[in-house]
């Protein structure tokens, strides 16, 4: 075999290979030289960002004295974009006049049409950053163009799209759950409920359709929505919820009931209990014991020493607990007729409570 | 009067000493709590502006050490939504005022000037 491979073509082979491993690690170098710049330009334009931010905050957008070096650094691109970004990320740190102030500052550096670029652009970060920057900068203009982006297959900006309409209008901007095909992440969820500040008593019809939703995650939303304000007026509805074909339906109606409880809620969850699975009756054993409602005693003390799931007769152990049930639990554990099963567990809520 | 503020965002920190500059206050800047700590305890701070959640010790830590020290010097803590529990804490160690962030610049001015009165 090495009688095929002359000494000439080893060393050709020889520099091929060096000649390679140079070109890689110039690469490399150059690459590295590279981020290292931009790295260096990020950390000395965040300096200057934040001073031109805090200036505007502090002494108002109107007052900013004419700053040519700044004047510069904006006819940047990437300055540009990257002063957009944090203007974005700013504007949340603050409320009130400084908040209006640092909205102001899109308008005073006309950036708005950098976001409308972003916006308009063909890659789907680049459209949920630009939606993120119109709604920042309050531009409600671009509400009719985000509206379009609520159909958007991509799931980054559609989400951007339902948050920046929420925005902007508030409940009326949920109105796009009438239709919602796609699962509302939990996340998702959390940003909407905060964006919202009040919910009209105009909007029931609206309320009861997304209770009717066949997108199981727009019921739950509806049902954190009708917790979070507490709309006592819903309380029926959401009680019939517990008869939903879905069980994280039905978790979350028990844990909105325990919220919006009256005093018909213990006996409601006693009612439907022995209909549910063990997940939900888990969930109406929380909602028990957060109720401390002595009618329960005899239910629980029911549970723990029937039900056939371990979990329950623990959950059920725990509640006794909180409802002061230790001379029942240290009864049983006495008792010769007790299992060694609910032994160990009565056990481990007593120990729980002493911990 | 001599303030000390201990923030670990830049922005933040920035436009309080900023605004408290302009309102005529001397400020001390801290970027974590361990920093805030050495400095209350060797310069006498008139007030303390701090952060809840901080590198190093956290603003609970920073009114421990106060405590600690035997000083008496009012603290703002700014807190985060949801870091209800805390700001109780913080309150039970003898935290004077709290504000939830986001928060208007304005606002804590306004409350430092309360503060300042109410002391004096």
């Amino acid at each position: 075999m090495l009688d095929l491979i002359t000494l000439h073509e080893l060393i050709l082979a020889v520099i091929v290979v060096l000649i390679f491993v140079l070109i890689l690690v110039i690469s490399v170098l150059i690459f590295s030289f590279f981020r290292y710049k931009s790295l260096q330009h990020r950390q000395s334009w965040t300096t200057i960002i934040q001073q031109k931010i805090t200036e505007v905050i502090v002494d108002g957008a109107e007052r900013l004295p004419k700053d040519t070096s700044f004047a510069l650094y904006l006819k940047i691109p990437s300055f540009r974009r990257y002063f957009l970004s944090t203007l974005v990320s700013s504007e949340r740190k603050f409320t009130g006049k400084a908040r209006e102030e640092v909205s102001r500052l899109f308008k005073v550096f006309n950036l708005e049409a950098e976001a409308w670029k972003k916006m308009r652009s063909k890659r789907d970060y680049l459209i949920a950053g630009g939606i993120q920057e119109l709604t920042a900068m309050r531009v409600e203009q671009a509400l009719p163009q985000i509206s379009e982006l609520l159909k958007y297959p991509q799931r980054q900006v559609y989400q951007e799209a339902q948050y920046a309409i929420v925005s902007f209008k508030g409940f009326e901007g949920l109105f796009f759950l009438d239709e919602l095909q796609h699962p509302l992440s939990d996340w998702q969820q959390l940003r909407l409920l905060r964006s919202i500040e009040e919910v009209p008593d105009t909007h029931f019809e609206h309320i009861n359709k997304w209770l009717g939703s066949r997108n199981e995650s727009v019921v739950i939303f509806t049902l954190r929505l009708i917790g979070q304000f507490q709309l006592l007026t819903y309380y029926q509805e959401v009680l019939m919820l517990l008869d939903h074909d879905m069980v994280t339906v039905r978790k979350h109606a028990v844990r909105i009931l325990q919220n919006l409880e009256n005093q018909s809620t213990v006996n409601q969850l006693l009612t439907v209990f022995d209909n549910q699975c063990i997940e939900v009756q888990l969930e109406i054993l929380k909602a028990l014991k957060a109720s401390k409602s002595k009618q329960t005693e005899l239910f629980l003390q029911e549970q723990l020493r029937s039900h056939p799931d371990i979990g329950i007769k623990i959950s059920a152990a725990e509640a006794l607990m909180v409802l002061e049930g230790q001379s029942y639990l240290r009864a049983i554990v006495t008792s010769p007729e007790t299992s060694s099963q609910i032994i160990q567990i009565v056990n481990h809520a007593l120990q729980e409570k002493t911990c | 009067m001599l303030i000390l503020i201990a923030e670990d965002d830049e922005l933040i920190l920035r436009t309080i000493e900023h605004k408290l500059l302009k309102e005529g206050h001397e400020v001390l800047l801290t970027r974590n709590g361990k920093e805030a700590i050495d400095t209350i305890k060797e310069k006498d701070v008139d007030l303390v502006i701090t952060d809840i959640m901080m590198p190093f010790a956290s603003g609970i830590e920073i009114l421990s050490a106060i405590r600690a020290f035997g000083k008496k010097v009012p603290v703002i803590v700014l807190s985060s939504m949801g870091q209800e529990e805390v700001v109780v804490d913080a309150f039970d160690l003898g935290a004077a005022d709290f504000m939830v962030k986001p928060f208007s610049p304005n606002e804590l001015v306004l409350r430092i000037k309360r503060l300042t009165n109410q002391l004096s």
